[in-house]
């Protein structure tokens, strides 16, 4: 239902930008970003060795089928051995060295990802359904499904989850890790090419997982010094309009429609939306509320409620059913700006 | 190989009709429905199974149709999510799982052994009758508003999820007992009822294969229904085991899960591993090569299996140290699955080879699963796991054993002991055929995936980023090709049924039990009870006016 509303991961990101495309190149994996080099270095040396014991296997085999293929109706067996000791022996002890070496080789790199360089920036992701929320060290702002970093400078995450279990999959830094409720997870890289990648959700989480999607960008110090993440057009109403529309495409669109459709919460806009148009005048619509201890209310509209409702979905909830039955999550941590933008994309929503 | 070959002298000139088979010895619904003849339990599963076989495979098709389009071409993220769980389950827990022991090892275990049914009959129809009252809540499930937690039902999710969770988890519960009490049943027959001169080692490996699988059934299953039990009094009474805002913990759901679920991919594999060691031998009209490493290496990967869950949560963040122990092991059992791969080709290697179907399926079963068994190597390794995790890399890899090779070397079964259990062979060309459009079809499919996957292309996405549309295509068109291909296999064994050829007393030329048992069997398998005392795949003792002319 409301997930037809939104197709495109570009209206999930705040700023619209060209997504990266993976490298059109033949390959079997996309172009390394970053300095986990020993993964690819594995990944194409099992490769190979897989492809040898392919070849070998079929090999065999289509020399068998040719040679030794049943012409007659009492062809017996060409030989009826069922044993070669030293055969045995090395198709035994030869592919457990070679997995050996593989488990050696595998096991080294997994715990070079496990702790980040003391030198590190700290960052923190906060994964809900179905989004990505950045924070930065030494800043206040958080960034909502896109990520800014310095190239050639250690990061390390630390993941939280505040529903469900998501995972932190960066597929051309090589770098997964589940997010799990309730417990702190890390997880580090050092990027070494600028440049925008793909952030999924690897773990499955319900309706729009398949949106849950981040933009990466990795750009020079210089870039990184002017906090880009820090950047937001609100100077003019028009901008701020604007810019609430980019917040509501990152945050709020997987529930809440802006043309009355109904979805997992209520629609802002329509003839049951926010806010109604009385010539020029912009006015709350009235509707009826659950507070916390089950009684209901009738409230208006206005910045307060929003503002409230935004960091603490469940003090009023939508007395209507289903948004009665739903959680949203809380968005507590939105900063003040990017709120108002939201109440100016609301308001500029309103219909007679 | 028997003692009794006279009886079969005799009885192979006038193979079928005349004489009284399971088939045709008593009529009517009862006696089918309370038969406790093991062969009528085997196809009823056959036919139970089957038809959640087509079921699975029809969700599949839409998953894959639906993934035409980067933005999704048929449903809704939550209706695309329902379909892709409802492929998993069904496939899983209602097809594979009981799908070979359940019809060809009901059917072919008590004769290979020389026994006249299983040692518990009653206890084995229940087993079926619990298959299908699982079956039937499932189906409720569905009718219920569906669900959408995926076939892994990890929690949080599952636990918060407003959809029909505890219908299908019971279902589940259900069906595990089912896959217990089969176990049970093939454990104590395989112990007690194994003919005179039936050693351990005179045993067909499709019994050592069956025997294990067993095991792994008994004690591995009950884990899953604590499991589901726990889920369910979570949603129902907010225990807190699992959610973390009661102080639960989700990983331990993933631990709990796994527990069973990996031993259950060998609860699955190893009867496949069992039908292709029958049918390299028969086909090559050679003995096994290496019979003993074959039957210890199948006890070997039933106990391993049980130490090796913790390769599906390598980015759960578990400590490095048993991140060590559990890739170990994994790479560990890839040996004596190595091993078995060896064997079968050795077996081949000098053999007498008819290429008839039922081989065909066999080799195609020998070059997938060699596929998927070298790509679950690469996801042994740590560091390479991590980034191919819950990607189109393990979906790929996934279906290569389970489908590719599981469902195959079904197939595979089936052709082989088709005639052996209904008296009539199907048109040889149309299954030749068919097994050429499903190899093409099936590796068509899941090579794309490979591809796309080690890109990073996530599993359980409704939805796509554009880059990946060409490899999501290919692989719709190749689906759609092995949808062609089973299609066409399920025409001509039903049509052989109405109207197929008498299939021969021995039609390929088999020497252990099941193929020197009249054709098919009459009730209690045997006109006397068999003695064994020649070796297992002594293929001298083989009567060859009993076996067709040779399929060139």
């Amino acid at each position: 239902m409301i997930s037809t509303l939104i197709q495109d991961p570009k209206n999930y990101v705040e700023n619209p930008a060209k997504l990266p495309v993976l490298s059109d190149k033949w390959g079997q994996l996309e172009p390394l970003a970053s300095t986990f080099d020993h993964v690819d270095g594995l990944f194409y040396f099992t490769y190979v060795v897989c492809i040898f014991f392919f070849v070998l296997i079929t090999g065999v085999l289509a020399l068998s089928v040719v040679k030794y293929r049943r012409k007659t109706f009492d062809q017996p067996a060409a030989s009826n051995v069922t044993h070669n000791t030293p055969l045995e022996v090395i198709w035994t002890i030869i592919p457990l060295i070679i997995v050996m070496v593989m488990f050696v080789w595998g096991w080294k790199g997994s715990n070079d990802m496990l702790v980040a360089p003391a030198d590190a920036r700290q960052y923190k992701a906060v994964a809900k359904q179905w989004n990505w929320a950045f924070s930065y060290p030494g800043s206040k702002v958080q960034s909502y499904n896109e990520l800014w970093l310095e190239v050639d400078k250690s990061a390390a995450f630390t993941l939280q989850s505040t529903d469900v279990l998501h995972a932190f999959f960066l597929p051309g830094m090589r770098v997964k890790r589940d997010v799990v409720p309730g417990r702190q997870q890390t997880a580090w890289f050092r990027p070494t090419k600028t440049g925008d990648y793909h952030l999924f959700c690897a773990e499955y989480c319900g309706q729009d997982h398949s949106k849950m999607y981040a933009l990466v960008h990795v750009v020079t110090a210089d870039e990184y010094a002017k906090k880009p993440w820090d950047v937001l057009k609100d100077s003019t109403p028009a901008e701020s309009i604007a810019s609430g529309e980019n917040i509501y495409k990152a945050l709020c669109i997987s529930c809440h429609s802006v043309n009355g459709t109904p979805g997992t919460g209520p629609s802002w806009g329509g003839a049951k939306g926010l806010f109604a148009k009385d010539g020029d005048k912009v006015i709350g619509r009235a509707r009826e509320v659950v507070l916390a201890d089950g009684s209901t209310q009738t409230v208006t509209v206005d910045e307060a409620y929003i503002k409230e409702s935004i960091a603490m979905p469940n003090a009023k909830k939508v007395a209507e059913l289903p948004y009665r039955n739903n959680n949203m999550s809380a968005f507590a941590d939105l900063d003040e700006r990017r709120v108002n933008c939201l109440i100016a994309y609301m308001k500029s929503l309103a219909s007679n | 190989m028997t003692t009794n070959v006279p009886a079969y002298e005799v009885h192979a000139g006038e193979h079928g009709g005349a004489k009284p088979n399971f088939l045709n010895v008593t009529k009517g619904f009862m006696s089918w429905a309370a038969t406790l003849d093991h062969k009528r339990i085997g196809i009823m599963y056959l036919i139970g199974v089957t038809a959640a076989f087509l079921a699975g495979g029809l969700f599949a098709l839409l998953v894959r149709l639906h993934l035409w389009e980067p933005t999704g071409l048929l449903f809704d993220n939550a209706t695309y999510n329902q379909i892709f769980t409802l492929h998993g389950a069904f496939m899983v827990f209602i097809f594979v799982i009981p799908a070979i022991p359940g019809s060809l090892g009901n059917i072919v275990l008590p004769i290979m052994l020389g026994a006249k049914d299983v040692a518990l009959p009653r206890l084995n129809l229940l087993s079926f009758y619990l298959w299908v009252t699982g079956t039937c809540f499932a189906l409720y499930a569905i009718l219920a508003g569906g669900f959408d937690t995926g076939w892994t039902f990890y929690a949080p999710y599952s636990l918060y999820s407003t959809q029909a969770v505890i219908s299908i988890g019971l279902g589940i519960f259900i069906l595990g007992f089912s896959s217990i009490f089969t176990g049970l049943n093939f454990i104590v027959t395989t112990h007690k009822l194994r003919a005179p001169g039936m050693t351990w080692f005179r045993m067909p490996l499709f019994v050592w294969a069956i025997y294990a699988t067993s095991i792994l059934q008994v004690l591995a299953t009950p884990v899953l229904g604590i499991t589901i039990l726990l889920v369910a009094f979570e949603r129902l009474y907010g225990v807190g085991i699992f959610d973390p805002r009661l102080g639960g913990d989700p990983v331990l759901f993933e631990h709990f899960f796994w527990f069973y679920s990996h031993p259950a991919v060998y609860i699955m594999v190893l009867p496949a591993f069992g039908i292709i060691s029958e049918l390299v031998t028969v086909h090559s009209r050679k003995p096994l090569f290496g019979y003993k490493l074959i039957a210890f290496s199948s006890i070997a990967i039933a106990v391993i299996s049980f130490l090796v869950w913790g390769h599906h949560m390598f980015t759960s963040g578990q400590s490095t140290y048993a991140m060590f122990a559990f890739s170990f092991l994994t790479f560990f059992v890839a040996i004596p699955t190595a091993i078995k791969e060896f064997s079968w080709v050795a077996t081949i290697w000098k053999g007498s080879i008819a290429m008839n179907s039922p081989m065909l399926y066999t080799l195609a079963f020998l070059i997938i699963f060699a596929i998927g068994g070298l790509t679950g190597v690469i996801l042994g390794a740590l560091n390479v796991d991590i980034h191919l995790h819950d990607t189109y890399f393990v979906v790929a890899h996934f279906h290569y054993v389970m489908m590719g090779s599981i469902a195959l070397a079904f197939f595979a079964g089936l052709h082989h002991w088709w005639p052996k259990i209904f008296g009539v062979i199907y048109n040889e060309g149309l299954a030749k055929l068919a097994c050429g459009i499903i190899f093409v079809g099936f590796n068509a499919t899941f090579i794309p995936q490979f591809v796309m996957g080690s890109r990073g292309m996530p599993r359980r996405y409704a939805t796509y980023i554009e880059d990946y549309q060409p490899f999501h295509q290919a692989s719709t068109i190749g689906a759609m090709v092995l949808g062609a291909g089973v299609a066409l296999m399920v025409g001509y064994l039903v049509h052989s049924l109405l109207a197929g050829k008498k299939a021969m007393q021995n039609h390929w030329g088999g020497v252990t039990l099941d193929w020197l048992s009249p054709t098919p069997p009459p009730l209690e398998n045997f006109d006397e009870a068999p003695v064994v005392t020649t070796e297992v795949y002594d293929y001298s003792t083989l009567d060859l006016k009993t076996t067709q002319t040779p399929v060139r």
